[in-house]
């Protein structure tokens, strides 16, 4: 005899279905609950009502051998299945998964997936229509709501005459059904899945069974098939060994906005429905708005929130539904919370609609898959964790060494710090990399706890990097993100990191943020070829930031005091470099140095940064020696009060003073300055001398010296040739003849 | 055929008025004309229940105007916040006329509104003959609404010294106006509001103060979403304009206004219309009513120094003071835009070469 059958048709992540849910399972009391969610890994469903697993979290189940195509299954604390099964746990009832197995959800060895997508966000379904993905949801958004719960409740709860909620829902849905085309081949094979084993579980048991599901499924898991027939459409399901455990989850990414197909819009304001007593949702809601809007530092008053609820109230009256709902209480809350402006309402948005809970898994749950693919993928390098320090050289031209590079990065980029590069930095230039290994227990902790950012090594470096990428500030730490997911190897990373950079590039005013991206950018499209990255977009946008950086440079270098003025010198000198490293085209050249001109010839800037861009343009001889003479002259002249002529000078010769070895028309002007500055000053200035001349050895100083006092520079002065030179010099290069001769003993 | 040169919203559009009165059934406000919803329908244009087209007065969010007459219909007053020219005055208009019938209830705020105006003032003739009462004040619009139940329009308020405005605050709060001298007070009838209206890029004229401003429930109006909407609102005015300033208006308007708009829109936008590049934006609102302007200023050069036709050199020096009004700040904009974007783009060619030569 079959056991008496309870259909309850929800909408995934529904606070309002959950809520009816858990009155009707009270009502019914069934001895067993099934759940639409893969039958293999029912084993798992009861770890839900552990006190340790604090949602959202997420079913996380994927091919033993390549976790790369994890599947999840999120699980908030306001989505029906959750409350189901924690109240089947806490009532002893049965409790068990029907839907397909794992296997079948899994992208088939047969369709080609493309590649390009294994690194970004898990894509937990293959799209469905809106209709079928949320036909709730669609239902509303017809009737003009922007919200499904609010309509769930307008329409299905606060219905004037109020039937069994769960009956209405199956209506609905078999209407919706009855107008659209038949289901495809995967969901007729999840339906008849399962009706197969619902009706096994009837013949098993003898009390009620209650089947929590999608409202979508209801009609078709009451419809009449023979058992036969649904065999006939299970037959073939793919074998693959599937491993499954669960995973914390974050708020944001149950929103549909992340990519998750099952998502809802706004899982902040699910769960504020969820928690909030019933009859207090607006007040509490305006109430969290206003919070939201104080910690931003604006002035919200009682008062306001009083008239923010009235006016919502005379919003849902003007639309004609019974209580204001989400889009009532947003619109009033600009109007009178923000004074009109959606700005403001944007900047509390974000965190407001999606939240920012991170889920908790108890201890029990079986091992984390990132540890099992670090594993694979250490097998796969022929790398063996070892406690004790040891030195590894890694070709990156050799597949295996970009290989085991890669892991190390992502590694790295993970903050599992296994190996540490030995002399970073320029190294990323060669084909080389030395590392040193060492594993540390605590790595493993380390890895775990990026579980929340994907399955596996490659989708948790993305999903930190990208995280990582939305909170940068600085367009220098940002461009130092974008380099990072180059060298991991993360194309979309690094795409996601350049398109940012794009946006935050335009925003930015400040011209010393913007030399200062140039540098690394410039080492990443000279030395990204090591590692076969596109750059071709990242030359675009080198090409856009030293175009901004220059025209802005002229306005940031005036007004400055010292230590500003010191520390835009070396930004500047760096971005020089940088445009020359990177080859920079001829128009942004020009314009870079069009810059540097207008710096010098400006008479509010800076004098060391004036001095330092003369230099500049003398080195890449787009300022003639006579130029150059008459410049420094006209600088260091007598009328030139001697702090602004030292500044100058420094800008100009400091770290390099053997220009004034060779040219002797610029070592007039500084010698004629020097002579003309009285003792006082002389002494002020001499730590300036000593610094400009420290780069200078003992043979150098000498030859300057007696150039300055124009003595014959030509000879050696101050030696005298030995007596027997010549005889000694023919020795001397006879020797020398042998050694650089080749087969000598040079190396 | 009528004398006056306008005439206000609800002698104008007394048919639509008639028609959304006729086939209202759903409750109004007390003192209200028309219900909320025909208010609604009145201005976003529409069908009535007996099937009469209403015309759109506004084009845009239909939110917005919910809120606005959402807030009117709560005892809260409504401000109309937007830049120059986003049809704030229109909007508030034709609130009032649909609301109350009567949209002629109007202070035009300005440096020099004093309280007298805003209150009322007195027949000083009365007063020294009869001494004070009612008979010797002269009731201000915002008495007679009060007075009458009906919508007050106050426009420009941040015109109006902060003093001035202070004026306002019983008014909104106590929806009471005292005469001291009497020992009286006008206490408002049903159906009485009020409608501001103020622009938010006048920074520093007169803030509103935040007693006031809490008071007020703000809608800000935005500038047209749609180019190929703005393009046809420039378009038409300019034509209006060329003609009442007898200025020949040359066939190529509409290609230079759509080239034009395109840089105004970038630079409002803070990207570019494909969305590829992300900008910085001036400091001037670039508003549709400057982009009116500087086209009519770029006619006036075709006709009197040009060939007639509209042309970038024309053009380009009411660009630039349209979008250059913070000479630092606003010029290290325009040249990033001019060098990272119009510089590649082969059609704005002479945009680029007539901007290079200016700035």
């Amino acid at each position: 005899m079959a056991a008496d059958l309870h259909l309850f048709g929800i909408r995934h992540h529904g606070p309002g279905s959950a809520r009816r849910l858990v009155e009707a399972l009270e009502d019914l009391a069934p001895v067993s609950v099934l759940i639409e969610g893969p039958a293999d890994a029912s084993d798992l469903l009861p770890m839900l009502a552990d006190p340790q697993m604090r949602p959202p979290v997420a079913l996380l189940a994927y091919p033993a051998d390549t976790p790369s195509q994890a599947v999840f299954w999120p699980f908030a604390v306001f989505s029906p299945e959750y409350q189901a099964a924690c109240w089947a746990v806490r009532r002893g009832a049965a409790l068990r998964f029907i839907d397909l197995p794992v296997a079948w959800r899994l992208p088939q060895p047969t369709e080609a997936e493309a590649d390009a997508d294994a690194d970004s966000a898990p894509t937990p379904d293959p799209a469905p229509a809106p209709l079928h993905r949320d036909p709730i949801g669609e239902l509303a958004r017809l009737a003009g709501y922007e919200d499904g719960e609010s309509w769930w409740r307008d329409v299905i709860e606060e219905n004037p005459s109020p039937g069994p909620v769960f009956a209405a829902v199956a209506d609905a849905m078999a209407a919706l059904r009855d107008d659209t085309p038949p289901p495809d081949r995967l969901e007729a094979a999840r339906e008849a899945h399962m009706r197969l084993e619902i009706a096994k579980e009837r013949k098993a048991t003898a009390g009620p069974v209650a089947v929590v599901c999608g409202a979508w499924h209801v009609p078709a898991l009451t419809a009449k098939h023979t058992a036969t027939d649904d065999r006939a459409l299970i037959k073939g399901a793919p074998a693959r060994k599937i491993a499954a455990t669960w995973a914390p989850w974050t708020a944001p990414r149950l929103a549909f906005a992340s990519g998750y197909g099952a998502g809802v819009t706004a899982p902040g304001w699910c769960r504020h429905l969820w928690e909030t007593p019933a009859g207090q949702t607006t007040t509490r809601w305006l109430g969290r708005i206003a919070r939201a809007l104080r910690a931003e530092g604006q002035v919200v008053s009682t008062a306001g929130l009083i008239e923010a609820e009235r006016l919502a109230r005379a919003l849902s009256a003007i639309r004609g539904r019974p209580q204001p709902g989400f889009e009532e209480l947003r619109d009033a809350a600009i109007a009178c919370l923000c004074f009109g402006q959606p700005a403001q309402w944007q900047l509390i948005a974000r965190p407001l609609l999606l939240g920012a809970e991170v889920g908790a898994i108890p201890d029990a749950v079986p091992i984390a898959p990132l540890l099992q693919d670090l594993q694979r993928q250490q097998r796969a390098a022929r790398l063996k964790p070892e406690a004790l320090e040891r030195e590894l050289s890694l070709d990156l031209r050799s597949d295996s060494g970009l290989f085991r590079s890669t892991l190390l990065h992502r590694l790295a980029a993970l903050d599992v710090h296994w190996g540490r590069p030995v002399d970073p930095g320029r190294s990323r230039g060669t084909f080389r990399e030395r590392w040193v290994l060492q594993w540390q227990p605590e790595h493993a902790v380390a890895l775990v706890e990026n579980l929340v950012y994907g399955a596996t090594i490659e989708q948790a470096v993305a999903g930190r990097l990208e995280a990582g990428m939305q909170r940068a500030t600085v367009l220098g730490a940002l461009v130092e993100l974008v380099f990072a997911a180059m060298t991991a190897q993360l194309a979309v990373a690094a795409r996601t990191g350049i398109a940012l950079l794009g946006d935050r590039a335009a925003q930015t005013s400040d011209c010393a943020e913007m030399l200062d991206a140039l540098p690394p950018l410039a080492d990443v499209l000279r030395y990204g070829r090591a590692r076969a990255t596109d750059t071709g977009q990242l030359g675009d946008l080198f090409r856009r930031i030293a175009v901004q950086g220059a025209l802005a440079l002229p306005y940031a270098a005036r007004g400055l005091d010292a230590d500003a003025s010191a520390a835009l010198r070396t930004t500047m000198q760096a971005a020089d470099a940088a445009i020359h490293l990177a080859e920079a085209d001829g128009d942004t050249l020009a314009q870079w140095q069009r810059s540097l001109q207008a710096v010098v010839a400006d008479a509010q800037a800076s004098l060391l940064v004036a001095g330092a861009a003369a230099r500049l343009l003398y080195d890449a001889e787009r300022m003639t020696a006579e130029q150059a003479v008459a410049l420094l002259g006209r600088m260091l002249s007598p009328g030139m009060p001697a702090a602004d002529a030292a500044g100058f000078f420094a800008g100009f010769f400091e770290g390099s003073g053997d220009r004034l070895l060779h040219d002797d028309a610029l070592r007039g002007c500084v010698d004629a300055w020097l002579c003309g500055l009285d003792g006082e000053a002389f002494t002020e200035y001499l730590p300036l001398f000593r610094r400009v001349f420290t780069g200078l050895d003992r043979m150098q100083r000498r030859r300057l010296l007696d150039a300055a006092l124009g003595r014959d520079a030509g000879g050696l002065p101050g030696l005298v040739p030995a007596p027997d030179a010549d005889a000694l010099w023919a020795r001397h290069f006879e020797r020398l003849k042998g050694i650089l001769a080749p087969g000598g003993s040079g190396d | 055929m009528t004398e006056a040169l306008r005439l206000p919203a609800e002698a104008v559009y007394t048919a639509d008025l008639a028609a959304l009165k006729a086939a209202d059934d759903r409750p109004k406000p007390a003192g209200w004309a028309l219900s909320p919803q025909a208010v609604v329908t009145y201005l976003m244009g529409g069908r009535t229940a007996d099937g009469v087209e209403i015309g759109a007065k506004y084009v845009g969010d239909r939110r917005l105007i919910e809120t606005a007459v959402a807030t009117l219909a709560t005892d809260r007053a409504l401000l109309l916040l937007g830049v120059p020219g986003t049809a704030k005055s229109w909007v508030s208009e034709h609130l009032a006329a649909a609301i109350s019938g009567d949209s002629t209830l109007v202070i035009q705020c300005t440096a020099g509104t004093d309280e007298n105006q805003i209150r009322y003032g007195w027949n000083y003739a009365q007063l020294l003959a009869h001494g004070p009462s009612r008979e010797a004040l002269v009731p201000t619009p915002l008495f007679r609404a009060m007075d009458g139940g009906h919508l007050c329009r106050l426009e420009e308020l941040t015109r109006m010294g902060s003093d001035v405005q202070d004026t306002l605050i019983t008014v909104l709060s106590e929806k009471m106006l005292p005469i001291p001298e009497l020992n009286q007070a006008v206490y408002a009838t049903r159906g009485f509001n009020v409608i501001a209206t103020a622009n938010d890029r006048d920074k520093g004229v007169n803030e509103l103060s935040a007693a006031l401003k809490r008071r007020f429930n703000v809608v800000v109006l935005p500038l047209p979403d749609d180019m190929d909407q703005e393009i046809a609102i420039v378009t038409k005015r300019v034509g209006e304009m060329a003609v009442s300033l007898d200025l020949p208006a040359p066939k190529n308007v509409g290609e230079e206004v759509r080239r034009l708009l395109a840089i105004f829109r970038e630079l409002r936008g803070g990207e570019t219309l494909d969305g590829k590049i992300a900008l910085k934006t001036p400091s001037g609102s670039l508003s549709t009513a400057e982009a009116i302007a500087v086209t009519v200023g770029g006619l006036s050069h075709a006709a009197y120094f040009g060939d007639g036709d509209l042309s970038a050199d024309g053009l380009a020096p009411n660009l630039v003071g349209a979008i250059v009004k913070d000479p630092v700040q606003d010029k290290a904009v325009l040249a990033e835009y001019l060098e990272t974007v119009l510089k590649q783009r082969r059609d704005f060619a002479d945009y680029y070469r007539a901007f290079s030569d200016l700035v």
